[in-house]
């Protein structure tokens, strides 16, 4: 990717839009837009066509999932836009509609993130570049959720932590650099929970991320 | 009688007004006299006319007619209810040695209600008179289930009370009403064929024969004088009818209020379910509304101070890394812990209203002193007097307190007023609260309503306990608001 990420935030608190602007700036993001509702959205996106979108899922005029049907359109109409959807709460049946088609260029985030910036921006940049972005909530969620408890239960325990993360979407050198292991480690758990679930070896981050949340949700 | 145009009806009064002034001598107390006579004469005169006016019409109005479909339909409906329910009870009893017979007394009081629905819907139609249906009838499962069901269906037997009554009340209609409009109809009309021949009798029967005597119409008077007597008779009929449909329509409204309308208990249940249906909704509403001013104001708020937290200690973080002299990174630094300082200020008064909204933490102290706070916070000069002997319960306390926060903020936006007052005093079991405004007037509930969903949802509060709110609010004002509520809901 060449020259600065280019991002378009869809937020309808304004405290919250401005400091999002202030802070992507700061990191050096090109900001083509700062909107308050879907409709705008739209519009900026067809005009400015930047890399991701930040987009909070309640917003006017029903203030139930505008962001999220927005998000599912956008995605339809504009390949290789990237989304990371915001929000205050966690909703299992909101991941499970956006990861329906394909996880790639795809985020979900507590908007709480926000507070470690570095992460948050990371993150950011995944998505961007066609990564996946899955809060760790989400993924506590579909652990939960989940009717695999009887595989769930052989992993051990630094492996379910590597399946976590890989859930979220965090490449191998992310995973080993947060559990302070090696790569090399790192890689024989992954191939280790991959055998143990009997699912196809994927190299792309985010088709494993598919791959895991399939599993756990089949 | 002196002068022209005074009528007799006068001369009583006139009379005794002679005999009070009798003494006075002179011009003076003759002219005073005719004054008065003339005042008199002016207020009777109208409503003399008024009245004629009103007997005049009623026989051509479309109530008067529709009165009268209602008695000559409802009688052979009423007939044949009657002999339904007659002949079911008796064979029921009859059959009561056996099980049918409870079989067929179920079946008379089922009936009976249909009887009575085709009565509501005749009274509706035809009367206007708007009894509610009672609720429906709802068997338990089985036969045996609808068995007891019926014979304890208390709709049921009070239609079978019904039936029962409207039998002499038809009656009475037909004697007196059809029967006023039967006789009008061919007296009248004797003129035209009475005289034509021998041996024609009119018909006539009920009231008017009663009052007339039996002879009066007989064949065998003959002869103009007779003619138009009869005539007459049957004008003053005509003009009669109406009114003696009236009084036995009346009686039968009064009967079917009680006897086919819900009673009072299934009344009272529908209120209380409304009620609570009322209050489960704006519970729900109140939630919501939390929900959302938590979702848009504090927790954003928050969102974006522990951001520019975490902005301002990666900056930090790295200054330390890089050990040398970076005064702008410092500058920004600065920037950012000031705007979160602000962002957690505001979060903090936002959280406290949000908290003072939910439950203000003045009313543990009491009805008063809270509403003096809420007194001296309005931005319209406000007076207050609380007069309560007993403590109402705190769910009242805050129905009360929400009541004139509510009403104080719409007096200070719309009202325009210069001064406002609340009064909060106690009767027996009741709280009433009033705020009052001298500003322009005019407010409705639907008008405050739509400025303030806040004053909707107090509405259905104070309903879900019973209470009332009423507003007087003529234009130009003053607008003054009761809310009366039960001191222990």
């Amino acid at each position: 990717m060449t020259g600065p990420l280019r991002v378009v935030i869809a937020e309808d608190s304004a405290v919250l839009r401005d400091g999002l602007v202030q802070l992507l700036v700061d990191r050096g993001f090109v900001i083509t837009g700062a909107v308050s509702d879907p409709e705008a959205l739209r519009r900026s996106v067809e005009r400015d066509r930047p890399d991701v979108a930040i987009v909070d899922i309640r917003m006017p005029p029903t203030f139930t999932d505008e962001g999220l049907q927005a998000a599912i359109d956008l995605r339809r109409q504009h390949a290789g836009l990237g989304i990371l959807l915001f929000s205050q709460y966690i909703e299992t049946r909101y991941a499970a509609e956006l990861l329906a088609e394909d996880a790639s260029g795809i985020g979900y985030l507590l908007k709480d993130r926000v507070a470690d910036v570095s992460d948050f921006v990371e993150a950011l940049v995944r998505v961007a570049s066609g990564g996946t972005a899955l809060d760790p909530e989400v993924i506590t969620q579909l652990l939960g959720a989940s009717r695999r408890t009887q595989s769930l239960a052989v992993l051990s325990a630094r492996e379910k932590e590597v399946l976590s993360l890989m859930a979220e979407g965090r490449s191998n050198a992310a995973i080993a650099t947060a559990l302070v292991i090696s790569d090399g480690a790192v890689e024989k758990h992954v191939a280790n929970i991959f055998t143990k679930f009997d699912l196809p070896v994927s190299q792309s981050d985010h088709r494993r991320v598919l791959a895991v949340l399939r599993f756990l949700d089949s | 009688m002196d002068g022209p145009g005074k009528s007799t009806t006068l001369s009583g009064t006139l009379g005794h007004d002679r005999e009070r002034h009798g003494s006075g001598t002179g011009t003076q107390m003759r002219t005073l006299l005719r004054e008065m006579v003339t005042t008199i004469m002016d207020g009777q005169s109208d409503r003399a006319k008024e009245m004629a006016r009103l007997i005049g019409r009623e026989p051509f109005t479309r109530r008067s007619w529709s009165e009268l479909s209602f008695l000559t339909i409802g009688a052979p409906l009423a007939a044949v209810g009657f002999a339904f329910v007659v002949g079911t009870l008796f064979a029921g009893m009859v059959l009561a040695i056996t099980f049918f017979g409870l079989a067929v007394v179920a079946l008379s009081v089922r009936g009976a209600r249909g009887f009575g629905g085709f009565h509501r819907q005749l009274a509706r139609g035809l009367l206007d008179e708007q009894i509610e249906d009672p609720e429906p009838f709802i068997p338990r499962p089985g036969f045996f289930g609808w068995l007891q069901s019926s014979l304890r269906d208390r709709t049921g037997w009070r239609s079978v009370a019904y039936l029962a009554l409207k039998v002499p009340l038809a009656a009475l209609g037909i004697l007196v009403g059809f029967a006023a409009w039967w006789d009008a109809f061919f007296s009248i009309t004797y003129p035209l064929w009475g005289g034509a021949g021998a041996g024609n009798r009119v018909a006539v029967f009920g009231l008017p024969q009663v009052l007339l005597g039996p002879g009066f119409f007989s064949a065998g008077h003959y002869g103009f004088l007779h003619g138009l007597g009869v005539f007459i008779a049957g004008i003053v009929f005509l003009f009669a009818a109406p009114w003696a449909v009236r009084v036995v329509v009346y009686l039968d409204r009064r009967v079917m209020r009680v006897l086919l309308a819900p009673d009072a208990l299934t009344t009272r249940v529908r209120t209380l379910e409304r009620a609570r249906a009322q209050s489960v909704d704006s519970s729900a509403a109140t939630l919501r509304r939390i929900e959302r001013d938590l979702h848009d104001g504090t927790q954003a708020q928050l969102v974006a101070l522990a951001m520019r937290l975490g902005m301002a200690r990666e900056k930090l973080a790295a200054f330390a890394d890089e050990q040398v002299g970076g005064r702008t990174d410092l500058d920004q630094v600065r920037q950012l812990v000031d705007d979160a300082h602000r962002g957690a200020k505001e979060a903090i008064v936002e959280l406290r209203d949000l908290a003072r909204g939910i439950h203000p933490p003045a009313l543990d102290v009491g009805l008063e002193g809270a509403l003096s706070t809420l007194a001296a916070r309005s931005t319209v000069p406000t007076g207050l007097t609380v007069s309560l002997h007993e403590r109402p319960t705190p769910a009242i306390e805050a129905i009360a307190y929400f009541c004139v926060a509510e009403l104080l903020a719409n007096v200070a936006q719309h009202a325009h007023a210069s001064h406002a007052g609340i009064t909060c005093t106690d009767h027996g079991q009741w709280l009433r609260v009033v705020v009052r405004d001298d500003g322009t007037g005019g407010a409705q509930l639907s008008t405050m309503g739509s400025r303030s969903s806040g004053l909707v949802g107090l509405t259905d509060r104070v309903h879900a306990v019973d209470g009332r709110l009423d507003i007087v609010s003529p234009p130009r004002g003053p607008t003054v608001v009761t809310v009366d509520l039960p001191l222990h809901a």
